[in-house]
């Protein structure tokens, strides 16, 4: 499978809940519909953090993993 | 989920407890974050957390600092209601976070029946 491009990478990492959201929404903002941000934190809350987000606000959680310690996500924009 | 959800948080901590003082701010900026309306109503002891540079000073172990906090809260538009009586009993109504304002008791019994929650701390 192809990767993903990614459109924008968010670095969040040493960010205590809920400032990756927080950071998270201000990114997403700047970025058009379609376009997919890479989101890294290091703030275990952001495993559930991160999902219900994208639930509450339209937008896809693409993927979701964990690198040594950081957590890495691509987000899809869906909606304004 | 209702097209628009609302949120009212009730703060009477103050500096003295970072800890429950903090945590109202976590949620608000969560949910800023997530495009709920926020409202943050002040009383008591709460209100001494959006007196000027009082923010600066509380952090929670383990917590974002309460100042960047409140920052996102009315960056991202959440509202900040201050008790009138208990802003004025300990005489901080004059030295408010901009945007900030002083409202009594109908304002926040209207705020929380236009709200689809509200939290207390």
């Amino acid at each position: 499978m192809a990767a993903t491009h990614v459109d924008q990478e968010l670095d969040a990492r040493g960010l205590l809940c809920p400032m990756p959201i927080v950071k998270t929404a201000k990114a997403m903002r700047e970025l058009p519909v379609g376009a997919v941000l890479k989101l890294l934190a290091t703030d275990r809350g952001s495993i559930t953090d991160v999902p219900a987000w994208a639930d509450t606000t339209g937008n896809e959680l693409l993927t979701s993993q964990e690198d040594d310690g950081t957590f890495v996500f691509l987000i899809r924009k869906v909606a304004e | 989920m209702p097209d628009h959800e609302k949120l009212v948080i009730m703060v009477t901590h103050g500096p003295e407890d970072p800890e429950l003082a903090t945590i109202p701010f976590v949620m608000a900026g969560a949910a800023v974050a997530s495009d709920v309306e926020v409202v943050m109503g002040f009383q008591g002891d709460g209100c001494r957390l959006v007196q000027k540079g009082v923010a600066d000073s509380v952090t929670a172990p383990e917590f974002a600092p309460l100042s960047g906090l409140l920052d996102s809260v009315r960056e991202f538009g959440g509202r900040l209601l201050v008790c009138s009586p208990c802003a004025k009993s300990r005489g901080i109504e004059d030295e408010l976070v901009e945007g900030a304002e002083i409202c009594a008791a109908a304002r926040f019994v209207a705020e929380v029946t236009s709200a689809t929650s509200t939290l207390v701390y």
